[in-house]
This record gives C-alpha cells, structure tokens and sequence, in this order.
C-alpha cells in the first residue's frame, strides 16, 4: 500500500516555512493548503493554490521594504 | 463565508499596519497650532507642470536651453525647484556656499548634490542678508541651461516680504527696523500696529520715523591659530587654504561670488535704515499681526549698545581655536554687527558645544543653556569651563540634583523638561523659576533643538524672554510643515555643514555602518505570526540569533580594544542581554549619580569596554572614546534617532587616520519582521548625507564561535 | 517559475568549433581567415604551430609532448585541444604505429603565405582607387558605426524617441535569434528576456552575437557561409579610414556587404558606390570578445551614488532607454539625466529577464570616468543591494511533484526510493517518515515500477 498525492514541493528556510504554516493555520486564502508538514524546510502544498501564494509572498516582501531614495 | 474571511484578513492586514504606524516616527507629530505661528506664503510651493517622457520621469529638455559653456557651471535647476550640483566642478565651493544659504539640502553624496527651494530657505536667506535680485542673478549665472521662469517668479514671491523687517533691541527699547521706508510705510497704515506703535505725544502723526544705520561689521571677534600649526587644515573662513582662482571659472560667476562673499567681510559702508519705536508691552501683538501681514519679524540684537543688561565677564580662553566650519556658522549669526537668531545644523561630534560657547562669549550677556538631560547639563558645564574664562562662580546648573544656587548666576545650565514641566515644584526650585522669568536673558542656547517637542517647546519660549536664541541641532529634517514652527519659534536655519566634508578633512569619524541581518528563529516567528501589534516587536527584539550576533560582535570587537555602546529601546531586552552577558546597563529609571559613574567606568576602566544603553543616551551623552555602536532595537522608523545614536561615535579619533573607517555602527535587524522595515526607513537621513550601509547577512567567523 | 536562458555568447573559437570539418577547410583556403584564427589561439598552440609550418610530415605525440616542461601538463592539454578542434592539425597513426600529429595542408599553405607574402591580395585593391572625392575620417566612421548600431539596439528597446526603424532582414535575424518574437496581434515584434540580456552587453560582444545569429541565417537566404566568413576575416585586416573596392566582390558578397552597412559594420555612402570603409565595429570583430570593445572609445556617462541615485550624463535617448530597462527615470535635462534605482525598478528588470549580474555590469561599464579613483567603481552597498533584491526572489523552490507516502515497510520505501534515484526524478526523501516526492515528469515510471514490483500481497 503506498498513497500517492499530487502536489508542490516547497523548500525554503525555516521562518518562511513558519509563515507558510501562519498562512494556513488562519485559512488566510480560505481554505488549507499544505498537504504534509515535510520537515525544517520543507512542505508540500495543493498546486491550485500557487500563484495566490506567490502574490502573497509578494505582498509581505513589499510591505516589509520601505524606498531608500528620495524622490 | 469566503466574504467574512477575506475581509477578516484584510482586518488583520490593517491591523498590521496601524501597529506599524503607530510605532513611527514621533518626530512627525503636528502640532494644531502651527497655521497661527506660520505666514500664509511660507506654505508655498513651486508650480510645476512639466510633460513627461516616454519613462514617466519629468522632461525638461525642451524647456530649457543649454549653455554654451554649461561645462563650466555647476548646476542644474529644475522648474520644480529641485537644484542638481556637481561637486566635481571647478565653481564647486562657490555654488556650494550659495545654495546652503537659500535652499534646503536634501542628498549630498560623492558627485552630484541635491538641494531644493522652498520658501523657508529663501526665508532663511533673506534674513541673513541676500537680496531678491542677487539670489536670482547668481543662480541664474550659476545654472548650466536658462533659468525656468517658474523658479524666478517663485523666488521673486518668497522673498518679497520675508526678512524686510526686523525687531531690533536697541538701547532697551524695541524698534521695529527695514531698509526699505516702503515697507515701514505699508506696516505703519494697519491699524493693529499703529495701536502698538510708541510715540512721543498723541498730535505727532507722520514723523517719528527714526533713521539709522547699520553696521556690516561682524561681531565676531576670534582667536586665530599659531601659524604654522600643520594639524589644523584650512584657516580660512570656507575651510580651504586654495586661495588661487581656478582659471576654468566663467568671469560672471566669480565676479558675482566675489560680490556676494565680501558682503560678509568687514569692509562693507554702513546701510541705511529706518525704523519706528515700539511699545514693550505690545511686542507679541506686533509679531503676531506681522505674520499676518506676511511680514515677518526676524528678531536681532544689538548687544553691543544694550546698556541695561550688565556685561558678564567671559570671553574664549586663548588657546581655544574653532574650525574653519564653526567659524563660518558664527559668522551667519553676527554678520552686520548684532546677533541673530536662528538655527546652527552640525553633525553630532562636530563640536556644536563650542559653537554655543563661543556665540555666548560674543555675546557677553546673561546666558541661559537649554540641554536634554541631566547628563548633557554636566557635559555643557565642563566644556564652557574648558574652551572659556567661566568659572564656578558663574555657572549655575538648575537641574533636581544639583545643589547649585542659580538666582543671580551669568550662565544657567538647565533642562527642557525642567523649565517645562508643569507639576509642583519645591519652594527653591518656585524661586529660581520666577527670576528666570524676570530676567531679560541676552542669549538662549538650545541644544538638540529638534528633539523636543513642539508643546513643551512652546512652553519654554513664553516662560523665558531671551533676546537671541541660538538652536543647535545634528538633524533638522525636513518635513516642510514641521520645520516651520523652528523658523518662526526660533528663526531661519543659519547654516548647515556637509557631513562628507567633515569627514574627509578629519573633523568627525569616518564611520561604517551595517545592516546586520538575523534571522527569525522559527519559534520564534511562529509566535511573531500569531500575535498582534506592540508585542511582535518584543518577540523580533528577544530573536535568538539576534542575540547571538551581538554576543559575537561585542567578543569581536573587545578582542580590539574598542569601546562599544549597545543601544536598545526596549528595556526588557536592554536588561535581558545585559544581564546574560554580564555587562553595565543604564536606562530611564537609573539615578543621575549611577549614571554618572557608569559612564565614568566606561571612560577611564580598561575593564568596562561595553556598556547597555537605552534611548535616554541618544543624544548630549558625550563618549569620545566609543567607537562601536550596536543598535539591538529602535524606536520605529525615526531618522532622527539613527542619526543622533550615530553621533555618539562620531567625535574623531585620534590616530587613526591610515584606516579606511575608525568606528563601527551595526543596527541588527530580525528578517521577515517589522524591524526591516523601520531599518530602512531610519536609514534615510543618513544616506542622503552620503552614507552608505553594508549588508551583512552572514557575520564571518559567528560558526567557528559557537 | 518561468527560466530564462542565459545568453551563450560564443568567442571565435566556440564558434568555428560548431562548423562542420569541410567548411573549416575550406576557410583555411584564405590566408587572412589563417591568420585570424592563429592570432587568437593560446600562446602553447602557436608556439606548436610554428614549429610544425615547416615540417612537411607528421610530427610523433610524444615528440610534441617533450616540447614542454612535464610541470605544464595542462597547458599542454589545451593547446592541443584547440588545434585539434579548429582542425589545424589532426591525429593519424605513423609508420611503426606511433600516434602522430599532421598539419591542416590548406592551412599550412595558407597560414606560409599570411606570414610570408605572395597570393593574391587579400582585400580587393584599395589600390586602384582613385581619391575620394567624399573621404571619411576616422571620427565620421566612428560616430556613423554606432549610430547605426544603436539603430538596432533602439529597435529593441522599443522606445520611441529618436529611432528610425530597421530593415526586414535585421528583423528576421533578431527572431531567429530569439531576442524578439513576433505576436500575431501586435505589427511589430516585442523583445523577449534574451534580448533584455542582449541590450546590457557591451557594443563589441553584441556586435559579434548578432553576426554569428546572422551567419547561422546567410544559407537560408541564399548565400554562401564561406564566402561571408572569408569576408569577415578579411576586413578585420583591413585599416580604419581606408577606403576599399567592391570590385572582384561576388555577387553573394555584394549582398552581405550592403547587410554589413546596415550594422554599421562598413560606410558606403550610396548602395551602387564601388568603394567602402570598413568601420571599427567590423575591424573588432574578428578579435571576438577578447579585444578592444568599441566601448572604450565612448567614455562612460553614468554615475552611480551611494544613495541609489543614477545620472546619466548623455544625450543619447538609447543610453537613456537602456538605463530605464532597471531604473526609476526622475528628470531629463538637456545633457543629463536623473534616475533612482529602486527595489520596484530592479525587481521590474528581474521579472523581465534580466540578471542581477547583468545589471551590475551595465553600470560598471557605462561609468563615468571621475568613478574610476573609486574602488570598488561602483558603492558596494548598491550592487550588494541589487544582489540581495535579486536572491529576495529566490527564497522559495517550488517544484511541481508527487507525494508517496504510507509505505507499509521500510523495504518498499527503499525500492521504491532507490529506483526513482537511480532515474533521477527523486527530489525529496524521508527514511524516517517514509515518505519521497518524485517530479511529475518522473511520476509515470516510478508508478509503473510500483505496480510491477509491489509486494503482491498487498
């Protein structure tokens, strides 16, 4: 018996990991996407929920920078 | 269901950002009252409606005509203000010197310096004695193409009205003074000022204008350095021993420069003025009804012929020398002969104590020092004694723990919040405030103007009369609306110093700064993901690995010998890496005595190379011999700070000179968390003054280590 | 995530590696494609070459190995190598059955007569022609060689300003090149992250990208390789501010010719004028990358402040439009322009193709010459901060795939596990956790080897 999933596999370092299991702890999206916790860094999560996820990343890594040069 | 969630996210994205915000810059508070305190004009701004390119960038190519020699002249100006130099040109120092007296500095890296008009430089520059038609021509000769129309009118409108009149202190009696009768003219047909006026007898109608002159001679008399004292680079007034013409200069500019310059010098024939006499009682009316007329008062003091207030008797000692930059403030402030109020801008370390001292020695008039703290009081006390004659016997210090006796004293040393603060006081301290406020002080000095707030600020400005007042400050920033209230508390901005310069000739540190970056500890981050506001600081603060880093830094920079200040605002955090690494902290509730012996052992013991420190040392603690900051936490995204936590290394270093930096400034940052963001936003100021932050994302040798 | 190739910018030697032995061969057949190809090879092999012209038979390996000191095996590795793959010279088994080494004959004559004299003129005499009546000067060839370079590079860029537009067989070679690609809908073609690439490269390493993807065009288009490369290498011999005969030129030759004049790589004033100037960019080419760079001769415009701040000191819309590929445009006056490099302007550029690297080395060799006392030239803190937006992006790697989980036993993990290794299409495993991701173009194997070998009880 062995159970086959479809899938991403997701690796990144360990806070960003953390952060991806905030986003589906609170349903962020509406719904849980990770579909197995694969370790320190690692996860593997639906395909369909990709490009929002990217988008999010995005949104996060924008809003934590801040323009250095005055215009 | 998918609604109610998507909008509870979007909740908890605005929650995030509040909390951001409400950690932000406190130097951005606004005060209500500002409107009442600032003319109407002083709100202006360049109209600029320039076409676009194909890039989105402003294009001015069609607009502007292009020089001939525009390889010659040093600038670029804007249609929207914006005025662009190239250190690099021969007519450098000549544009430079002109541009800091009529506009605002906003970068100024290695090649090409950003400076912008707005009406309170040009309010600045009238008042320390440029005229409308010299700011206009000068610049226009300066400029590579021709000057946008735009700019002209603008300037032509700013400068109309500001800097015509002027109260003036003259023999005990207040006049209201201009060199241009038109003016007095205008001012005396209101009604409100006519109530305020001083006459003789009630049937005298028309005459009653008074006719003087005024002096161009500086007031400002200076101890020259021995010659041939190789250590002291450039004895000349701008700092440069070059006194050779460069041959590449167009003949218009240096004519022009030479014009404008000896108007600073002594040589200058008297001018011509007119004024009329004002009642004592009615001097706020007066101020308040010229603002509204858009006729601001700048005050001056004509100290020399005040015969009421005794002279004190002080004067620089013999041996103290100011460099070439300080020299050059001073001179802004006693150009024609009397004082002026306003605002000195120097880079912490700079040596902004000397400059005070030096204008109260001028001066030579009751003084009264405004400082931050208890342990800035100290730090002005001991270097009065140490550049000047004072003594004891005339120095008071008005603070809760000194014992000193200040009632009759020359020069009071207090604090802000001392003067200010509205709680009961003891039957002594009742005392000493009501002869603080009888007195007519000859001149305020007011250490790191820009820290104290508004209100507060206000406050001590209608308890104490002073004739001049001299603010002194690292940072003004320029948001445009809260400089206002120091150009019209205080008076314009008098003079602000490169800092690249500074550095380069030696005068302050040649400092490193860092980013360093911590990653979240996944725990951590976990915690940080889950709770709300105030709290995600504490979490990004206490990071493990930021812990480790500065463990690392410090070890690191022991092994050197250096002396290292960690500065963090939050005192949990503060007392919690203290104490695990067993090291002297010092924050708000630490007594003035302790502090005093803290910072004592940090100076002379070769045992005590760190010490832990809260916001309360970021500005006036005078360390000369640190020269490592570590910043573990900050307060939001204040500029200021940063800055002024970077002054605390930057006093020179002796012997050091063949390093490429003497001194270190790590601010270390927990990634993914807020304090990224404030980081970046602190940094700002500091770029724009030619620093640059190096990244460190991995610190070498930490693995070995642990 | 969408990849991006990295432009592969071939040096003459990877280039004429790639053509097949009979082109070669027939290359050699001119003394000035020789000489070319001698002038560029590593010191070792020329040392070789010249010591073997005059050997009329093959030289035994060992022999040549004892050349140099046994301390260089690696040198000597190389210049073998290269002689081997330009065909100068070729491995057969000598009488006694030693491994010798024999020269290209056609190279050999040809390469006599480059050093030598005698054989025909290699370029068709400038000789004969009489003075121009409308001469050309160095600085005129010069600025006319980039101004019709530029024409092209505009063409990509698709900026507006200043272009007049470029010929349908320039067109066709930058899509065979893939830096642009038509879309039916649109009337002209949009560049493509290659081409992003392209732009940020310096002039001569463009110049000789672009005339390798045309070479690879010229048999579709009729021509003959051979006769265009001979060209080539000709007119790298040629001298600047030279005039030169189209006379005894073929017919092919002709038509490259007037190809060559829209690069910029030659100046004839009218199509059917009988005579030519080859310009700088066609001098440099056959010098490949390791040469002068037509750059040098324009001194850099850019300056680069530690507070993000670029100006650009130029007129020129394309530096301009170039410098805009990765940063914030702010003002434009006359001579000079402002701009700020931001993370959103940079993250733009990334998002369009174009590396972190690429950008970098746009800057650092577009710099204004006060920059150079700098060192580093450029601040530290703005590449690092260019590098660090660029790794910003990079910190998730998402691979579509697979899960297997659930083994009922470590053994038939481990199968299981080790077939889908051996395959290659492993990208994750736990021993622990009994659990492996296989790539989804992987999957179909593994679940067929499953099916094959599964414990047949379960």
């Amino acid at each position: 018996m062995v159970n086959v999933t479809k899938g991403i596999l997701v690796e990144c370092d360990p806070a960003m990991k953390q952060f991806l299991l905030h986003l589906d702890d609170t349903e962020a999206f509406g719904r849980k996407f990770v579909i197995q916790d694969l370790g320190e860094n690692c996860l593997f999560i639906s395909s369909d929920i990709l490009e929002t996820l990217q988008d999010k990343i995005d949104d996060i890594m924008d809003r934590l920078s801040f323009p250095l040069a005055e215009k | 269901m998918f609604d109610t969630k998507e909008r509870k996210a979007k909740k908890r994205q605005k929650v995030e950002l509040e909390a951001a915000e409400e950690y932000d810059d406190f130097e951005e508070e606004s005060p209500q009252d500002v409107k009442s305190a600032v003319p109407e004009s002083a709100t202006r701004q360049v109209d600029d409606s320039a076409k676009e390119d194909e890039f989105g960038a402003k294009d001015y190519r069609t607009t502007l005509d292009l020089k001939n020699d525009h390889n010659s002249r040093p600038l670029f100006v804007a249609p929207n203000g914006h005025i662009f130099l190239e250190s690099f040109s021969p007519v450098y120092k000549h544009a430079h010197d002109f541009l800091i007296a009529i506009s605002e500095p906003v970068c100024r890296p290695q090649f090409v310096h950003e400076y912008k008009l707005t009406a309170y430089s040009l309010y600045a520059a009238v008042s320390v004695g440029l005229e409308t038609n010299d700011i206009i021509e000068y610049l226009r000769r300066l400029c590579k193409t021709s000057l946008p129309n735009g700019i002209e009118e603008f300037i032509k409108l700013c400068t109309l009205s500001y800097g015509k009149v002027k109260l003036v202190l003259k023999h005990n009696k207040y006049y209201v003074e201009s060199m241009h009768p038109e003016v007095i003219q205008q001012l005396l047909k209101d009604p409100v000022i006519q109530e305020c006026r001083f006459r003789l007898s009630a049937e005298e109608s028309e005459g009653g204008i008074v006719e003087g002159q005024v002096s161009n001679k500086s007031a400002l008399q200076l101890n020259k350095p021995a010659n041939g004292n190789p250590d002291q680079p450039g004895t000349s007034a701008d700092g440069t021993t070059d006194g050779a013409e460069q041959p590449t200069v167009p003949s218009d500019i240096f004519d022009y420069y030479d014009k404008m310059d000896r108007e600073d010098e002594d040589e200058t024939e008297d001018l011509k003025t007119v004024s009329f006499e004002v009642k004592a009682e009615h001097i706020e009316t007066m101020q308040k009804r010229c603002i509204e007329l858009e006729f601001p008062l700048l005050a001056e003091y004509d100290f020399k012929n005040d015969t009421i207030n005794p002279d004190i008797n002080i004067d620089l000692k013999p041996s103290t020398v100011l460099r070439p930059y300080q020299e050059k403030s001073l001179r802004k402030m006693f150009g024609n002969g009397r004082a002026r109020s306003g605002v000195i801008v120097l880079p912490c370390g700079a040596g902004k104590t000397l400059v005070g001292v030096t204008a109260a020695c001028t001066v030579r008039k009751r003084c009264l020092v405004l400082a931050t703290s208890g342990v800035s009081v100290e730090q002005w006390r001991s270097q009065f004694k140490m550049w000047s004659t004072a003594d004891d016997s005339i120095i008071c210090r008005f603070t809760s723990d000194a014992k000193d006796k200040p009632i009759g004293c020359s020069i009071c040393i207090s604090t802000y919040s001392m003067l200010a603060h509205s709680m009961k006081r003891s039957w002594e301290a009742e005392r000493v405030m009501e002869w603080m406020q009888s007195q007519e002080w000859g001149i305020m000095l007011l250490d790191e103007v820009q820290t104290i707030p508004a209100k507060m600020f206000r406050r001590v400005l209608t308890i104490v009369n002073a004739h001049t007042k001299l603010g002194l400050t690292a940072t003004l920033v320029r948001e445009d609306d809260k400089i206002a209230d120091l150009n019209f508390l205080i008076g314009p901005k008098l003079y602000e110093a490169n800092w690249m310069e500074l550095q380069n000739k030696g005068y302050i540190a040649r400092v490193q700064c860092a980013e360093v970056w911590c990653p979240m500890n996944p725990e951590f981050y976990r915690e940080y993901l889950n709770t709300k506001s105030m709290k995600k600081l504490l979490l990004a603060v206490n990071n493990p690995n930021k812990f480790r880093n500065c463990q690392f830094l410090i070890k690191y920079h022991e092994r050197r010998n250096d002396k290292i200040i960690v500065f963090s605002d939050n005192v949990f955090a503060l007392k919690s890496y203290a104490i695990k690494l067993n090291k002297p902290y010092l924050y708000g509730p630490t007594s003035q005595g302790e502090r005093m012996q803290v910072l004592q052992n940090f100076v002379h013991n070769p045992k005590v190379n760190t010490i832990f420190v809260s916001k309360v040392a970021d500005t006036s603690f005078d360390l000369p011999e640190a020269n490592v900051l570590i910043q573990i936490s900050a307060h939001g995204g204040s500029r200021r700070q940063e800055a002024q936590r970077m002054g605390r290394i930057l006093r020179a270093k002796k012997g050091a000179i063949a390093e490429e930096y003497n001194a270190f400034f790590y601010t270390l940052v927990s990634q993914d968390t807020l304090e990224v963001h404030y980081s970046l936003k602190r940094q700002r100021f500091l770029v724009n003054q030619g620093y640059s932050y190096k990244v460190i994302t991995k610190l070498a040798g930490m693995e070995t280590v642990n | 995530m969408a990849t991006t190739r990295k432009l592969d910018c071939k040096n003459l030697h990877g280039y004429l590696k790639t053509l097949p032995w009979h082109v070669l061969d027939k290359l050699y057949s001119h003394p000035a494609t020789c000489l070319a190809v001698f002038r560029q090879l590593p010191d070792l092999s020329k040392h070789y070459v010249m010591r073997m012209l005059f050997i009329e038979q093959h030289v035994s390996q060992s022999v040549v190995n004892l050349w140099v000191n046994s301390k260089y095996q690696d040198e000597q590795k190389q210049a073998v190598t290269a002689l081997t793959d330009l065909r100068v010279w070729h491995e057969e088994t000598m009488t006694g059955g030693l491994q010798g080494w024999k020269m290209n004959q056609t190279f050999r004559k040809n390469m006599k007569i480059a050093l030598l004299g005698g054989g025909n003129p290699w370029t068709s005499g400038g000789e004969q022609l009489a003075p121009d009546k409308h001469s050309k000067d160095i600085p005129f060839l010069d600025k006319y060689a980039l101004e019709r370079w530029e024409c092209v590079l505009h063409f990509m860029v698709g900026s507006t300003e200043g272009t007049e537009g470029v010929s349908r067989d320039i067109i066709d070679v930058l899509l065979h090149a893939g830096l642009m690609k038509s879309d039916s809908l649109e009337p002209l073609p949009s560049i493509t992250p290659e081409g992003f690439q392209f732009l940020l490269m310096e002039t001569g390493s463009q110049v000789w990208y672009f005339v390798l993807q045309y070479l690879e065009t010229v048999e579709q288009r009729g021509m003959d390789l051979i006769e265009c490369l001979s060209f080539l290498f000709q007119l790298s011999f040629s001298t600047l501010g030279k005039d030169y005969s189209t006379e005894g030129m073929t017919e092919n030759q002709l038509k490259f010719l007037q190809h060559l004049r829209e690069f910029g790589l030659v100046y004839q004033r009218k199509r059917k004028s009988n005579r030519y100037y080859p310009t700088l960019l066609a001098i440099n080419l056959a010098s490949g990358l390791s040469g002068l760079s037509s750059d040098s001769q324009r001194s850099g415009y850019l300056v680069v402040e530690t507070n993000y701040r670029v100006y650009a000191y130029t007129d020129s819309p394309l530096q301009v439009a170039l410098l805009a590929l990765f940063c914030e445009m702010l003002y434009r006056f006359p001579t000079m322009s402002i701009g700020n490099l931001t993370r959103t302007s940079i993250r733009d550029a990334l998002a369009r193709g174009i590396t972190a690297e690429q950008m970098v080395n746009f800057l650092r060799s577009h710099v204004h010459p006060m920059m150079l006392k700098n060192n580093p030239v450029i601040p530290p803190a703005i590449t690092d901060q260019i590098r660090l937006w660029e790794l910003e992006r990079n910190r998730f790697k998402f691979t579509d795939g697979v899960l297997y989980s659930q083994f009922l036993s470590q053994t038939d993990f481990e199968l299981l596990r080790d077939y889908a290794k051996d395959l290659g299409v492993c990208v994750w495993d736990s021993p622990e956790k009994r659990v492996m991701v296989v790539t989804r173009f992987g999957h179909d194997d593994v679940k067929k080897f499953w099916k094959r070998n599964k414990p047949s009880n379960s």
